[in-house]
């Protein structure tokens, strides 16, 4: 996608807009991901208000970007890497989607956990969100780019993540063991662990799309190792 | 110049000359030959004629003279083909006649014509033949000749004048050459010498040429140039001035084209912002920053056309907070460019910030013990002054509390003496071990009631820092004060020191709560606490490690913090090397 390749200056110029809006739609999630981890650590319901307020706009962001690849894809006919490009648009702004609902859902669990004193110096879910946000920037830099390598990262990084979850939810077991009052606290911040998991998830779901529209294979289901 | 254009010009003549003349060869001599050869026949024919009218005795009497007449030789053939008399030669010699070509032709059609080359004579001949009649019988043949050369003379002759024509008109045109590239070489020379200096940049007036030709005109336009050049100057200089006003003033200037692509970024917004050129140019707004706040009051701008001012936070390698205003690009016409200008307001709004933290916490800070004075007081003045155990423990509460507001109210003014400079430092040799030793006796009690274990890992002979001795102290006191109160029971703490290229430094470590990572930079504000509920319960005034940080300044020095949350924190005290300081200052 870097110079120009088409002919008809209008049709380039609809394809980069869309481009444009996928990253404008990656900034408000990462930003939404970053609101709602602050709003948990810095026991902030303002912040946490403020990410579900801007969630309208994420979901508007989302239609708009999908009415427009539906209508290229009707009217331009578009063959090979725009094809790709277009049915991968359509595929990353649901996953965008997905993830800036999952940063609702940690901001309505960051203003539950602000209602009652903190469980335990959060240490471990920073890095995990810090991991996540990092695998949201290069997810869209590698689409930018169309960069393989930093797709690859994307999906080495996953793995990370998951180890830190599962951490957090042993070290959360004891906690719940420990005293029973624990248990909703706990409960509600292994809640937040499952859903920057699952951030992660969608984030390497982008990372797959970018690889197949640079080289049109598959590496979805690709086995293990 | 001249020379070339006078070859030039003289080739060129010359070219003509030769050309007409090589036509004129081509067409007249053919032409000339031909028409020259029929004349000669004609009149050798008629000579024939007459000769054959006479009667063949008087021909044979008299054939010399008629040769001599008619300037040829002059044979008479009888029917055989016997030659019975010549002009020339001896009869008797001569062969029979009767098949040469122009004889046979007679014989056919009464006369002939043939061009030979004659054996006897070794040239090219003409002969001329008429049969000699009696009525229908044929008496015999009269025969002429005559060479062919005479024709080639007259040719020559013609081509030599024809030459000498030439030769005239080569000269003449020599000339003319001379005369025209004069003329045509002197303006354009003019002109090239105009055009040399222009190029070399030497001041130059303008062309006045007295001629009304296309040179004329050419050096009009150069003329032009001349201004053009002037005009092309002026721009690069306004250019110049803008590019040395965008790349020195402190904001950040940004310019977008018509297609929303990136196509200027002024060196400091490089620096500001931490990219480089090459990254951001030629790429949309979005692709270049990833800012979503970025692109929406560009999108505002796009829909409203008024300018917008607005402050974002981007995050780039460090969060940047940014004073934004969007405005168009006016003077293309048919472009719409927009202006972004960044101003940098992140040491502004920091620095607001701690003024406004400061001015909260110190009013909270004071209040806090004044409040617990007061209440204790209150309750003495209301009743339980009768009981004097009470009263006793609440006077040393008021006594704690006070005191701490002392500590307090002295902190400060530590603090704004080094910032005054109003505070003396008394620089000597110290020994860092001495001074360590030393601190770590003021904290152990406090260290053994946690279990926590001091090593001090500095050789007693490690080299002398120069320092004032009692502020050393107080920076020792305070770090390790610190050390004890936020490591945990059975920690431990590590002092080391060593040298670097230009500093000495000390490093205290502790297996303490560990500070977030985005707070670091924070630790030496005045009244920053990470945790401020925990930090207060023991006791701190939230000032020492300001206090710490502004007496390593005057130490030349200065104070790093590295940290993880839950592993540690390591303090590094970075102290100029003594000896430098010792060439620096001579005493």
């Amino acid at each position: 996608m870097e110079e120009r390749r088409h002919t008809s200056l209008h049709y380039e110029m609809e394809l980069q807009e869309i481009k444009n809006s996928l990253i404008y739609l990656g900034a408000l999630t990462e930003k939404a991901i970053q609101l709602a981890m602050k709003s948990l650590t810095q026991r902030n319901t303002d912040l946490a208000n403020q990410v579900i307020r801007d969630d309208d706009e994420i979901d508007k962001m989302d239609t708009e970007i999908e009415e427009r690849c539906i209508k290229i894809l009707a009217l331009r006919q578009p063959a090979a890497i725009d094809l790709r490009f277009i049915t991968t648009a359509i595929k990353i702004t649901g996953h965008l989607e997905r993830i800036g609902d999952m940063a609702v859902n940690i901001a309505e669990k960051a203003i539950q956990l602000n209602e009652e004193p903190q469980l335990k110096p959060y240490i471990d879910l920073p890095r995990m969100s810090g991991l996540v946000e990092e695998m949201i920037k290069n997810a869209l830099d590698a689409m930018i780019k169309g960069d393989l390598q930093t797709a690859e990262k994307v999906r080495e990084t996953e793995e990370a993540v998951d180890n830190l979850n599962e951490q957090i939810f042993r070290e959360l077991l004891t906690f719940m063991m420990e005293d029973s009052k624990n248990i909703h606290r706990s409960l509600l911040v292994m809640h937040v662990s499952k859903n920057l998991e699952r951030i992660a998830d969608h984030a390497k779901g982008i990372a797959d799309m970018v690889t197949y529209m640079v080289t049109g294979e598959n590496v979805r289901h690709r086995p293990q190792n | 110049m001249k020379k070339n254009l006078f070859y030039k010009i003289f080739f060129s003549y010359l070219v003509i000359i030769s050309l007409s003349f090589l036509l004129l060869d081509l067409f007249l001599r053919e032409e000339v030959e031909k028409n020259l050869t029929s004349q000669i026949e004609t009149e050798m024919m008629s000579y024939a004629k007459i000769i054959d009218l006479s009667p063949r005795e008087k021909v044979t009497e008299q054939i010399g003279e008629m040769a001599n007449i008619s300037n040829c030789r002059v044979t008479l053939i009888d029917a055989r083909g016997k030659v019975f008399a010549d002009s020339e030669k001896d009869v008797t010699q001569m062969e029979n006649h009767s098949n040469r070509p122009e004889v046979q032709e007679a014989r056919l059609k009464g006369s002939g014509i043939s061009v030979r080359f004659s054996s006897s004579l070794n040239i090219d001949m003409l002969y001329v033949a008429v049969t000699i009649r009696n009525g229908e019988k044929i008496n015999g043949y009269v025969r002429l000749a005559r060479p062919l050369h005479d024709v080639q003379k007259v040719i020559q002759k013609m081509y030599e004048s024809i030459l000498g024509a030439s030769a005239i008109a080569v000269i003449v045109s020599l000339l003319i050459a001379l005369f025209i590239s004069y003329r045509l070489a002197e303006p354009i020379r003019a002109m090239e010498r105009f055009t040399e200096k222009l190029r070399q940049g030497e001041p130059v007036g303008a062309i006045l040429l007295n001629t009304a030709d296309e040179t004329k005109k050419l050096a009009d336009n150069i003329n032009f140039l001349e201004e053009l050049k002037d005009k092309i100057r002026i721009a690069n200089e306004e250019k110049s001035k803008l590019m040395t006003a965008l790349t020195s003033m402190t904001e950040g200037v940004l310019i977008i084209n018509a297609q929303g692509l990136i196509e200027f970024v002024s060196p400091v917004l490089g620096d500001m912002l931490s990219v480089r050129y090459e990254d951001v140019f030629g790429k949309t707004l979005m692709e270049a920053f990833r800012s979503a706040e970025l692109q929406k009051i560009l999108t505002e701008f796009k829909r409203t056309g008024e300018n917008i001012t607005r402050e974002i936070t981007l995050d780039m390698a460090e969060a940047v907070i940014l004073n934004v205003s969007v405005s168009a690009v006016h003077g293309y016409p048919q472009e719409d460019k927009t202006m972004i200008v960044f101003h940098d307001v992140t040491r502004l709004k920091k620095l607001e910030k701690v003024k406004e933290d400061f001015v909260a916490n110190v009013t909270h800070e004071i209040r806090t013990p004044l409040t617990a004075i007061i209440g204790y007081l209150e309750t003495i003045k209301n009743g339980a002054i009768g009981n004097i155990d009470e009263t006793k423990k609440f006077v040393d509460i008021i006594l704690n509390q006070a005191e701490r507001l002392n500590r307090l109210v002295e902190d400060l003014l530590t603090l704004s003496h080094i910032e005054l400079k109003e505070l003396k430092f008394n620089f000597e040799n110290v020994s860092i071990n001495a001074a360590i030793t030393n601190v770590i006796s003021l904290v152990e009690t406090k260290a053994k009631e946690k279990k926590i274990t001091i090593h001090n890992n500095v050789r007693e002979n490690f080299p002398m820092i120069r320092a004032d001795k009692d502020k050393l102290t107080q920076i020792f006191v305070n770090i390790l004060d610190n050390a004890v109160k936020f490591t945990p029971e059975s920690g431990r703490i590590t002092i080391v020191a060593k040298e670097a290229d230009a500093y000495t430094a000390v490093s205290i470590s502790d297996t303490g709560i560990g500070v977030p990572r985005d707070e670091i930079q924070r630790l030496g504000e005045r009244f920053y606490r990470v945790d401020r509920s925990r930090s207060r319960d023991l006791g701190g005034t939230g000032l020492g490690l300001s206090i710490v940080k502004h007496l390593m300044i005057a130490h030349g020095g200065r104070m790093e913090i590295e940290s993880e949350l839950g592993r540690g924190t390591t303090v590094s005290l970075l102290f100029p090397l003594a000896k430098k300081e010792q060439n620096r200052v001579p005493l």
